[in-house]
């Protein structure tokens, strides 16, 4: 009976053991055996993924393809709506999303994020003039445009608790924030990392401060299971960025970053 | 030589006794004395989410704030799923301290009811999955909620947004299963607190047409509602109003969704006589998150919400009061759903909450000492780069 008994034990053992590796090695498997990595995103983000009149594009889309083409595979992609990403991944719908997501540790459970791609942090904006801000606490006695009501502002208010003189002004949008100060009448403009790109890509005089005020990092997102994947993923990522290419495809759809200029 | 292992023991014990009397005493949170809303405008709510918050503190904080703001009112969820056994009894620890700070801050609790626990669905179920043979348990549930909570909460609202499948179970919704409900409960929740105010819905603003496998249009679910004989079985309907991309006055249709939407409910509720009867917004809102499509730019937000005040409370006697979603949550979501919160989880307020603050109280909210927290800057006038007012909504105020 008690021989039995441990005969059970392990078969029982040997199975989960083969369950779980086998789950886990399924993926990367089947998508090196297809040669297509299925890619989930929600097109409806410029400039990192749109789709206008059936052409998929974007930030994100590039930087799928050349992992694909790193990788050796092609990409498919398949949108959904932004609640539906995760269920859509976790269902296996897809094998990884790529759609400007935040890296959320409370998901990690599920889910396992790859090293980030993008900052889309609160940037600081100055005149290219301007050489003596580089970071919020050289704000001290200036003042500070932001978009009334959007993060930017909220994390104005709590630096304005802590540097003594500084004014938070306050525009309705981030274009008027950051005419007001080419215009000289705020010393900086603090933005989200996506807006505040874009306008130092299309307004001429602005330069971007060389720190990132605070760190919302987007990332590639798997199946926690499938750690071979993500492991594919991140050193696609690693060749990307040491190459320049990873740069070359930000700089494509946004103001590169003072530390992706360093690294060009 | 090795010490005896009694030794090591006695050492460990007299440690943990020194560790016992030196560890500060749990912080100790009460409801403290009674509160009143100072506030010029009754109508305005706020739908707390202090389910999932687990420190006392935090509760207290949360509705604190809500008092502060200027809302009288709070629609909280108190999930069936998380308070109720299997053999009966109920863990009631957790919305006692709710209604009892809320109460001692002076709020009017809107208490929502829902999700089933595993014990009344069948297996592999969602938490939204109530089966007609669970209606009678759900019930006991409410009743006992209703009994409990006497002179503490009074209006109750049946589940949530009822017309959408996913809310339903991942079924095809019906406005008849979801009238059979209604019977049942109303019946039930009668009986244990006759003051008790039993609302509907709150139906989810949506056109999916019927045998649509996501839900059902509102207008159509309501009518089918009073066509399943509902009128018997609530007190008040409640009804989310969004306005997503449109301003607050846009006109409504049947083909739109936006905030005056809530109009074109009322006339179903006129038409079948049912015009007696108050309509509670317990979720409304813009989102301003920098990459949803259906979002709006932070500075609309704010606009759009106050002028949705006023308009509702111009031009709709029959809104009882409108509850802005969400006040807090109490971690990040990491997605749009965090931006239609008046409050970070850290406890720090928006620029919108100051400005519901503001009107509120009838103060100026485009006042600069408002907008700047720092007491030692000298502040400005929110402006465009022209010099021209950048936000022209605060002069109609």
């Amino acid at each position: 009976m008690q021989k039995s008994l441990r005969v059970l034990c392990v078969s029982v053992v040997l199975l989960l053991l083969w369950v779980g590796c086998n789950g886990r090695a399924q993926t990367w498997p089947r998508i090196q055996q297809e040669g297509v990595l299925r890619v989930g995103l929600d097109p409806t983000y410029p400039p990192f993924e749109v789709d206008a009149g059936g052409e998929l594009t974007g930030l994100d889309v590039d930087l799928a393809r050349a992992i694909g083409a790193d990788l050796g595979l092609d990409v498919a992609f398949s949108y959904f709506g932004y609640d539906g990403l995760y269920d859509a991944l976790a269902t296996g719908q897809v094998d990884a999303l790529l759609s400007a997501l935040v890296v959320d540790p409370a998901r990690t459970k599920d889910f396992a994020y790859s090293d980030p791609y993008f900052n889309a942090g609160l940037i600081l904006l100055t005149r290219q003039a301007e050489t003596a801000i580089a970071a919020m606490p050289d704000l001290a006695g200036r003042t500070l445009a932001v978009e009334l009501g959007a993060q930017s502002h909220v994390e104005a208010l709590a630096w304005s608790r802590k540097l003594v003189g500084l004014v938070v002004q306050p525009h309705t949008t981030p274009e008027e924030a950051v005419t007001a100060v080419l215009a000289g009448a705020a010393d900086a403009a603090l933005m989200d990392g996506v807006n505040g790109r874009l306008l130092l890509r299309d307004t001429p005089g602005l330069t971007l401060a060389a720190e990132a005020v605070t760190v919302e990092p987007y990332a590639l997102v798997v199946r926690a299971a499938d750690g071979d994947l993500l492991r594919q993923l991140n050193d696609s990522l690693a060749r990307l960025r040491a190459s320049g290419e990873l740069a070359a495809i930000t700089a494509r759809w946004l103001s590169p970053t003072s530390q992706e200029r360093l690294h060009e | 030589m090795r010490r005896p292992a009694y030794s090591s023991g006695l050492r460990l014990f007299i440690l943990a006794l020194i560790l016992t009397f030196i560890r500060p005493a749990p912080l100790l949170v009460t409801p403290g004395p009674p509160q009143t809303v100072e506030t010029q405008h009754p109508i305005l709510g706020v739908h707390t989410r202090l389910t999932d918050e687990v420190e006392e503190w935090k509760v207290k904080h949360s509705l604190e704030l809500v008092r502060q703001m200027g809302a009288p009112w709070i629609v909280e969820f108190f999930p069936w799923a998380y308070y109720a056994a299997a053999d009966g009894g109920y863990a009631w620890g957790h919305p006692d301290m709710v209604v009892g700070h809320a109460a001692a801050q002076g709020l009017t609790i809107i208490a929502r009811l829902g999700l089933t626990p595993d014990w009344a669905r069948p297996p592999d179920t969602p938490l939204t999955y109530l089966d007609k043979s669970a209606y009678g348990d759900f019930a006991a549930y409410a009743a006992a909620f209703a009994a409990r909570y006497r002179g503490q909460v009074d209006y109750l609202i049946i589940g949530n947004e009822p017309n959408l499948s996913y809310e339903w179970g991942y079924r095809l919704t019906t406005p008849a299963d979801y009238v059979a409900l209604l019977q049942v409960v109303y019946t039930a929740v009668k009986a244990a607190n006759p003051d008790m105010q039993v609302l509907a819905g709150a139906l989810a603003p949506t056109l999916e047409p019927a045998g649509s496998p996501w839900g059902l249009n509102d207008l159509i679910y309501l009518q089918g509602m009073y066509d399943a004989g509902a009128a018997a079985y609530f007190d008040g309907l409640a009804v989310h109003a969004y306005g997503l991309t449109f301003p607050p006055e846009a006109e409504p249709g049947p083909d739109i969704l936006n905030f005056r939407r809530v109009e074109l409910v009322r006339q179903v509720m006129e038409a079948n006589g049912d015009a007696a009867k108050a309509i509670y917004i317990t979720e409304t809102g813009w989102n301003d998150h920098p990459r949803w499509t259906l979002a709006v730019r932070p500075a609309q937000r704010i606009q759009y919400t106050l002028a949705a005040l006023e308009y509702a409370e111009t031009n709709w006697p029959f809104v009882r009061m409108m509850a802005i979603w969400a006040f807090r949550f109490p971690a990040p979501q990491k997605s749009y759903m965090d931006y239609y919160t008046l409050v970070t989880p850290e406890f720090v307020k928006k620029p919108i909450y100051d400005a519901l603050q503001a009107f509120a109280q009838e103060t100026s909210p485009a006042a600069p000492t408002t907008m700047n927290e720092n007491p030692g800057s000298a502040g400005v006038s929110p402006a465009g780069a022209d010099g021209t007012s950048a936000l022209p909504f605060l002069k109609e105020q």
